[in-house]
């Protein structure tokens, strides 16, 4: 076991974990990133500080390797496997650990932030915007958006450090399934208040027959993308077929 | 009308910073088409515009949920364009012009994304043999040549979405009829409510939460009918 810091540099790693998909590739996925990020966590192994110490190596080539996950969560491995390393948790159960994380850690941060806590904001601030509240509602989303994006990666972080080899103690967090409870009904709903108000606010410039083309243009788009084809279309391809067939009709319409 | 110099270095500027923050630094959301936008708006003096393209295009990220390795349009820089190309043009023809231009730049930030991912694989690939002995130095400087690589294609994809605002103003703006400019923004309006009911329909799925959506749906209906 290494001498494990009383003020371990947290908040050096926490700040090269806002870059971890800065490297994102297709050999590694976020590995690279990560290795970066829990190296800082690392520099206690180098006993004799010229970076050459056999078991800092060895820990930073582990640190890089494949690796994928939620990056607002990735901290919670980065932690735990520095920790690991501390601990003198050997190689292959470091290898272990960190395999286990990844999915865990993926679909925990996409159902709670992508599907849940980001389109909730987003959504509501369409909400604000189509209401009057302007540059404001969007200076709030990225407040309160941000409070629990930096709030989500710091807790990550300590909480795999301080647990190490036993993280998963810390995915097993009463907030977690309380959390996703709440923000995927909240979604749905503030998404669901969304779309109209968004579409009133968008349509204030139209004339009424460009209102009743709009709203068939509409239903056969979500009709066109909930269509489970061996092609399937997404929303870009939607768009950018509909702004081509516009100017055509423009184009032969005399 | 085009813009002025400094306007097209801050638009450019802005573009860039909103790139890099969509996957690489630091994933604030300022990539979020309505923060790129009114932030776009705000610079060239149309925070009404920014806000209207943002939410079009923030209705069509719905579609996307970024998990894995998989391929996604880039609306952030996008979006930054289609501010520049509504800029004085007012009503529906801003809007049909700047969601034009939007998606264009949109879909080419998306390959371009694939692309860069492609040269940090191969990056990668190449540095496995010093990774392998736990340089760290050498971890360090791939990692921040693939940061300043995504700041020179979020850079190049921006200029060319404002290279593209800056041709269709003069090329599009006199030959479309209002008629033409409302149907090319009944078009993108369309695509971005399609978009944004399907995508987050997928998200919902059948479970309790279609429900709270149904919910907000009539809540925003009756909004809309009161007001």
């Amino acid at each position: 076991m290494a001498p494990v810091s009383a003020r371990p540099p947290l908040g050096r790693a926490l700040l090269r974990l806002f870059s971890v998909q800065a490297s994102y590739n297709y050999e590694r996925l976020l590995g690279v990133g990560v290795g970066v990020a829990e190296e800082p966590l690392l520099r206690d192994l180098d006993t004799n500080g010229a970076g050459d110490t056999g078991r800092y190596r060895a820990a930073v080539a582990r640190g890089a390797h494949f690796f994928n996950a939620h990056p607002y969560l990735i901290g919670l491995a980065v932690g735990a496997a520095a920790r690991a390393e501390h601990d003198g948790v050997p190689p292959e159960q470091v290898e272990r650990l960190r395999a286990a994380l990844c999915g865990p850690l993926g679909s925990l941060g996409d159902r709670l932030v992508w599907a849940g806590w980001l389109p909730l904001l987003s959504a509501l601030t369409i909400v604000g915007v189509a209401l009057g509240a302007g540059w404001v509602a969007v200076a709030a989303f990225l407040l309160i958006y941000n409070t629990g994006h930096v709030a989500l990666r710091w807790w990550a972080l300590q909480a795999g450090w301080a647990h190490g080899a036993r993280v998963g103690a810390a995915l097993h967090h009463p907030f977690f399934p309380r959390a996703g409870a709440v923000l995927g009904p909240a979604m749905a709903c503030a998404v669901g208040l969304a779309l109209p108000l968004g579409a009133e606010f968008l349509t204030d410039p139209f004339e009424t027959w460009a209102r009743g083309a709009l709203a068939a243009t509409a239903a056969a788009g979500f009709i066109a993308l909930r269509v489970r084809g061996s092609v399937r279309l997404n929303g870009l391809q939607l768009g950018l077929g509909l702004v081509a067939g516009a100017l055509a009709i423009g184009w032969l319409w005399p | 009308m085009n813009l002025p110099a400094e306007l097209v270095i801050a638009l450019l500027v802005w573009g860039t910073l909103v790139g890099v923050d969509l996957v690489s630094l630091p994933q604030m959301m300022i990539a979020r088409p309505l923060v790129a936008g009114t932030v776009a708006g705000a610079l060239i003096g149309d925070i009404g515009a920014g806000l209207t393209l943002g939410v079009v295009f923030e209705l069509l990220q719905y579609d996307i949920l970024p998990v894995g390795a998989v391929r996604y349009p880039e609306y952030g820089p996008a979006t930054v364009a289609a501010v520049a190309t509504a800029h004085a043009s007012a009503g529906v023809l801003g809007v049909g012009l700047g969601a034009l231009v939007g998606l264009l730049t949109g879909l080419i930030g998306g390959v371009t994304i694939h692309l860069m991912r492609r040269i940090n694989s191969a990056a990668v690939h190449r540095a496995t043999p010093l990774l392998e002995t736990g340089d760290s130095r050498a971890l360090v400087r791939l990692h921040v040549a693939a940061l300043l690589r995504d700041v020179l294609r979020a850079c190049a994809v921006t200029a060319l979405g404002l290279g593209l605002a800056a041709a269709a103003r003069p090329l599009l703006s006199g030959v479309l009829t209002t008629r033409d400019a409302t149907l090319l923004a009944v078009a993108a309006v369309g695509a971005a409510l399609a978009a944004g009911a399907a995508g987050t329909l997928r998200l919902v799925g059948h479970g309790r939460s279609l429900a709270w959506f149904a919910a907000g749906l009539g809540g925003g209906m009756v909004v809309v009918w009161l007001r």
